[in-house]
C-alpha cells in the first residue's frame, strides 16, 4: 500500500482517506489505530460495531486470546491485542496490572492491600481488579509520574 | 515482589520480631521465673531468636505468582518451622515455677501470638502503602 501525505491549510479539517481494493483485516487495523489515537476504539458487541471513547473504558482484559473492553454499561470485544492497546493507551493513563488486564487508572477509586504482595484496584463501579506483584513496581512508577 | 524487596521486608520483620520477643520475654519471664536474674549477654537472645525466626520465613518467597492455596500452605510451613526453631533454642529455666511440658506449651502459644502480631504489623504497613498509592492516584486524577 502506498502512502501519501499532503499538507493542507489550517482552516480546513484534517482527514485520512484510504483507497483499497477490499476492506481487509489490515485496513481495519489501520482504521482502528487511527481512531484509537483520536481517543476512540473500534469494537464489537452483539454482532454490531461500536466506537467506544477511551475515557469510558474501565479496563481491557484478554481471555483466551480474545480482547474484551469493559465500560460501565457494556462489555465489548476488540480485535486488537493487549500489547498493542498497551502501547496505544499508555499516554491515556492505561497501565498493565496483570498478565491479562490493562487498567484505566482514571477509573480507579482506591487501591487496597491483598495477599502476598498483591494489591487490588477498586474501580468507580465497585468492581475489584487484581494488581499482581510483578506489576506493582510499574504502578508505583506510573503514580509518581516516572513512567 | 523482587528478591531485593523480599530481603528488605525480612529486615523489617527482624526488627519487629526483636521488639515483640523482648516484650514477650519480659512478660513470660515474670510469670515463669520472676526471681531469676538476667545477665548482660542474655540480652542478646531476642536478637538471636529473631534472626533464627526470620530464616524460616524465606519459604514464603515465590519466584512466580502463587495461588492462595500455595500461599497459605507456605505460611503454615513457615509457622511450624518457627515454632520448631524456637523450641529447639529455648530450654526451661532451672527452678522455674512451671513444669517442662507447660513451659513448651507457653512458648508455643507465645510464638503463635508473636507471629500473629508481626503479621498484623506487616499488614498495617501494607495498608499504609496502599493508602499512599491511593493518594498519589487521586493526585494524578486531579492533574488531568
Amino acid at each position: 500500500m502506498q502512502t501519501k501525505l499532503t499538507k493542507i491549510e489550517k482552516d480546513k479539517p484534517e482527514y485520512i482517506e484510504i483507497f483499497c481494493h477490499a476492506v481487509t483485516d489490515e485496513v481495519r487495523e489501520i482504521v482502528a489505530f487511527v481512531k484509537s489515537r483520536q481517543g476512540q476504539l473500534t469494537c464489537t458487541a452483539d454482532e454490531r460495531q461500536y466506537e467506544v471513547a477511551v475515557g469510558d473504558i474501565l479496563y481491557v482484559e484478554s481471555v483466551d486470546n480474545r480482547g474484551f473492553i469493559y465500560t460501565k454499561a457494556k462489555v465489548y470485544e476488540t480485535r486488537q491485542k493487549l500489547y498493542e492497546l498497551e502501547e496505544l493507551l499508555a499516554e491515556k493513563h492505561f497501565l498493565r496490572v496483570s498478565k491479562s488486564v490493562l487498567l484505566n487508572l482514571m477509573k480507579v477509586r482506591a487501591i487496597r492491600p491483598a495477599l502476598n504482595s498483591r494489591f487490588t484496584a477498586e474501580l468507580i463501579t465497585g468492581e475489584q481488579v487484581v494488581i499482581t506483584r510483578k506489576y506493582v513496581p510499574d504502578l508505583k512508577k506510573a503514580l509518581k509520574g516516572e513512567k | 515482589m523482587t528478591l531485593k524487596e523480599f530481603l528488605i521486608s525480612r529486615v523489617r520483620l527482624f526488627f519487629i520480631l526483636v521488639t515483640l520477643i523482648l516484650l514477650a520475654t519480659s512478660i513470660l519471664g515474670g510469670i515463669v521465673a520472676p526471681e531469676q536474674d538476667i545477665k548482660y549477654y542474655q540480652l542478646m537472645s531476642p536478637i538471636v531468636i529473631a534472626g533464627l525466626c526470620v530464616l524460616p520465613t524465606c519459604v514464603t518467597y515465590f519466584k512466580k505468582e502463587p495461588t492462595p492455596g500455595q500461599y497459605f500452605l507456605r505460611c503454615g510451613i513457615q509457622l511450624i518451622l518457627i515454632e520448631a526453631v524456637v523450641m529447639l533454642f529455648l530450654t526451661p529455666p532451672d527452678g522455674g515455677s512451671v513444669s517442662r511440658p507447660l513451659f513448651y506449651v507457653l512458648i508455643g502459644v507465645t510464638v503463635l501470638m508473636i507471629y500473629a502480631a508481626a503479621t498484623a504489623l506487616l499488614w498495617l504497613n501494607k495498608y499504609r502503602e496502599s493508602r499512599e498509592l491511593t493518594e498519589q492516584l487521586k493526585k494524578l486524577q486531579g492533574e488531568k
